[in-house]
Parts: C-alpha cells; sequence; structure tokens
C-alpha cells in the first residue's frame, strides 16, 4: 500500500502541473486565433497576386535560364529552416528536425558531405537540436517568429534573391510547418528558387499591362518569392500555436486522469489506516476483556 | 468606383473614390470612372484618391501592383 503522505504529494504535484498545462493551452488558443487572423487577411492578397501572376505569366512562353530561374547542377544549397522559439509543443520541432536531416542524407547528400550546405533558421529551437548533428546556422532571424512583419521578411527575401542570382546558391529550399487546421500539420520542404511557375491561363483576357508583359513578369518574381517566404513564416507560426494547443490539451487530460487514479489509491491508503487503527483498538478492548 | 488598398498585413484603405492616382513604373496615371481593364505595377510613391465628396487623401506605398476592373480597384501593396 502507498504511503499517505507520498501520495499526497504526488497528488499536489500533478495538481500544479495540470495548472500550468491548462494555462499554457489557453494562451496558446488565443494566440492561435491572432496567428489564424493573420493568415485569413493575408490569404486573398496572395490568391490575387496568383490570379495576376497567371494572368501575365500566359503568353511569357520560354524563361530565360539566368537570374532567378537558372537551373545549375547543385552543388551550393541555402536550406530556410522555419521551427519554433519554445518547446512543449509536440513534435512540431522534431519533425523539421527530421525533414531537415532527411534532405541531408538524401537530396543534398552529396553536397553536406562537401560542406556546400549552408542554413539559415527561423526560430532557435532547430538550430539547438541540429547542433548537434554537425549543422551551422549561418544566420538566425528568431525575433520574427514573436512579431512576424512583412518589411523585415522581405527584406531577407530580397537578400535571398540576389544571393541566388549571383551564383552563390544553386538551390533554396524552405522547410516548415504547412498549416491545415488547429489539430494538423504537414511537415513540407519546398523550392524556393530557381523560381518556377506554369499558368495554365491561356491569355490575359482584355487587360491593358502596363509596362508591357515581360518587363511586368520580371517585376512580379520577386513580389511573388516575398510574399512566398511571409507565407511560410505565417504557416509556421499558426502550425507551432497550434500544436502547442493540441498537445498541452493532451497533457491536461493525461494529468487529470492521473489525478483521478492517484485520488482512489489515496483514498484505499486512508481508509486502510482507518480500519487497521480500528482493528487495533477493538482487539486491544477485546483482549483486555478476556 | 470601388478602391481597396492592401498590404499582406492589413487593409490600407478601402471606399468609394471618384479618382484615383497612382506612381506607375512608366510614369504617374490616374484611373477614373469606367476606366478600362488594366493591370500596372507602380513603385514607391504616394497613392491620391479623391471621393465622391472632392476630399482628397494620399496613401504611402513602397511599390505594387494595380488591377482595374468593371469599376474596381484593386492595390496590392506593399
Amino acid at each position: 500500500m502507498p504511503n499517505l503522505k507520498e501520495v499526497r504529494n504526488r497528488i499536489q504535484s500533478v495538481t500544479t502541473t495540470k495548472q500550468i498545462t491548462s494555462a499554457m493551452k489557453l494562451v496558446s488558443a488565443s494566440k492561435l486565433r491572432r496567428a489564424q487572423d493573420s493568415i485569413l487577411r493575408f490569404r486573398p492578397y496572395a490568391s490575387k497576386l496568383r490570379e495576376i501572376m497567371q494572368r501575365v505569366a500566359a503568353g511569357v512562353d520560354d524563361l530565360p535560364n539566368e537570374g532567378v530561374f537558372a537551373h545549375r547542377p547543385v552543388k551550393n544549397v541555402l536550406l530556410v529552416v522555419f521551427s519554433a522559439n519554445r518547446g512543449l509543443c509536440g513534435v512540431f520541432n522534431a519533425n523539421i528536425g527530421k525533414q531537415v536531416m532527411l534532405l541531408l542524407e538524401n537530396e543534398y547528400a552529396e553536397a553536406f558531405a562537401a560542406g556546400k550546405v549552408d542554413f539559415i533558421s527561423f526560430g532557435k529551437k532547430a538550430p539547438d537540436t541540429l547542433k548537434k548533428r554537425g549543422v551551422v546556422f549561418s544566420h538566425e532571424y528568431n525575433h520574427l517568429i514573436e512579431k512576424p512583419n512583412f518589411d523585415e521578411v522581405s527584406e531577407i527575401g530580397n537578400i535571398l534573391i540576389k544571393e541566388f542570382a549571383h551564383g552563390k546558391y544553386d538551390e533554396i529550399v524552405l522547410v516548415y510547418n504547412q498549416f491545415k487546421n488547429a489539430a494538423s500539420q504537414a511537415t513540407v520542404s519546398e523550392t524556393f528558387l530557381p523560381f518556377h511557375f506554369s499558368s495554365d491561363a491561356k491569355d490575359t483576357g482584355d487587360y491593358i499591362l502596363e509596362p508591357e508583359r515581360e518587363k511586368m513578369f520580371e517585376m512580379l518574381v520577386p513580389k511573388t518569392l516575398r510574399i512566398q517566404l511571409y507565407k511560410a513564416l505565417l504557416d509556421s507560426i499558426a502550425s507551432e500555436h497550434g500544436a502547442r494547443m493540441t498537445s498541452m490539451h493532451k497533457a491536461t487530460d493525461n494529468a487529470a486522469e492521473i489525478l483521478k487514479d492517484l485520488r482512489l489509491s489515496y483514498n484505499k491508503a486512508r481508509q486502510t489506516a482507518i480500519t487497521n487503527e480500528i482493528i487495533e483498538i477493538v482487539s486491544g478492548a477485546e483482549a483486555l476483556k478476556g | 468606383m470601388q478602391i481597396e488598398i492592401v498590404s499582406p498585413e492589413k487593409q490600407l484603405y478601402a471606399g468609394e473614390v471618384a479618382m484615383a492616382q497612382f506612381p506607375g513604373t512608366e510614369g504617374s496615371f490616374q484611373v477614373l470612372n469606367n476606366h478600362a481593364p488594366l493591370i500596372a505595377t507602380i513603385t514607391a510613391g504616394s497613392i491620391r484618391v479623391r471621393n465622391v465628396s472632392g476630399m482628397e487623401e494620399t496613401i504611402e506605398v513602397r511599390g505594387g501592383i494595380v488591377e482595374v476592373q468593371k469599376n474596381k480597384i484593386l492595390v496590392l501593396a506593399e
């Protein structure tokens, strides 16, 4: 039979844990709502841009094999890794680490062995876990996880575009958790550069284009890329809060379950103690009578 | 005609206007009622709008795209 005091201490500690996890769940829920709002505000923008891009790209036949479109043999790679600044969000960070290692063991094994894979990170958990595997991050933009800011993200986007166009990297890949809904995220790696776009529109419709098509297309491409980077960040943030909310919800449920069991064994132990005491008194009295 | 100016983060302006003037990449241009469908890029500068009662307002942008169609203007600003 477990000792009464021991059980009492455990009940105390589990209760405290439960309070913390349920508070974290509430905080994550409200953060998730905010993150979802910014995705919802951003979505019409992105889809409109896509639509315009479709129209403009309709008449552009051959993309030049240079600048952002250049397909070069892949020697130098840049991985842009989105994770969280904090833990306690289930498999959110672990999945990112796994995805990165998967890329390094398969697609980019050669480049990685030659030390030609560069890493930048949004969120400090990925660098923390990947450090042990010999992955060195050259830049970390961790503050953007707390406060996503389009201007800063688009600055970073411009730098990436420039570095790619100058041939510093032959491929740039984003690794992040795509937001499906509060309970599910999909870890994806998507090619950021070289820029790939196929239009299914036949023609522009009756739109007047100003400047002319080719020039406009050239201007739209970097814009689309900046938007893509920003979208990855927003998705990752919403996924993080969703993942944390779900895992904290589960933790709270677990704690409640454990508390139920502990209370039961506490009550049993207490009852046993009382019964024992009564037996002692009764048998003592019986003995005196004897 | 209706105009809506949005950035990736929020809506910057929306409303009924009589005139809108944009800092186009090929030079400034103006859009009045019943303008032909148009897609144009704009550079950093200010968008000037005049509403139906003649009040003028300017909105600063750092570049973007304008789409005009059927008396509806949409600006994807940055």
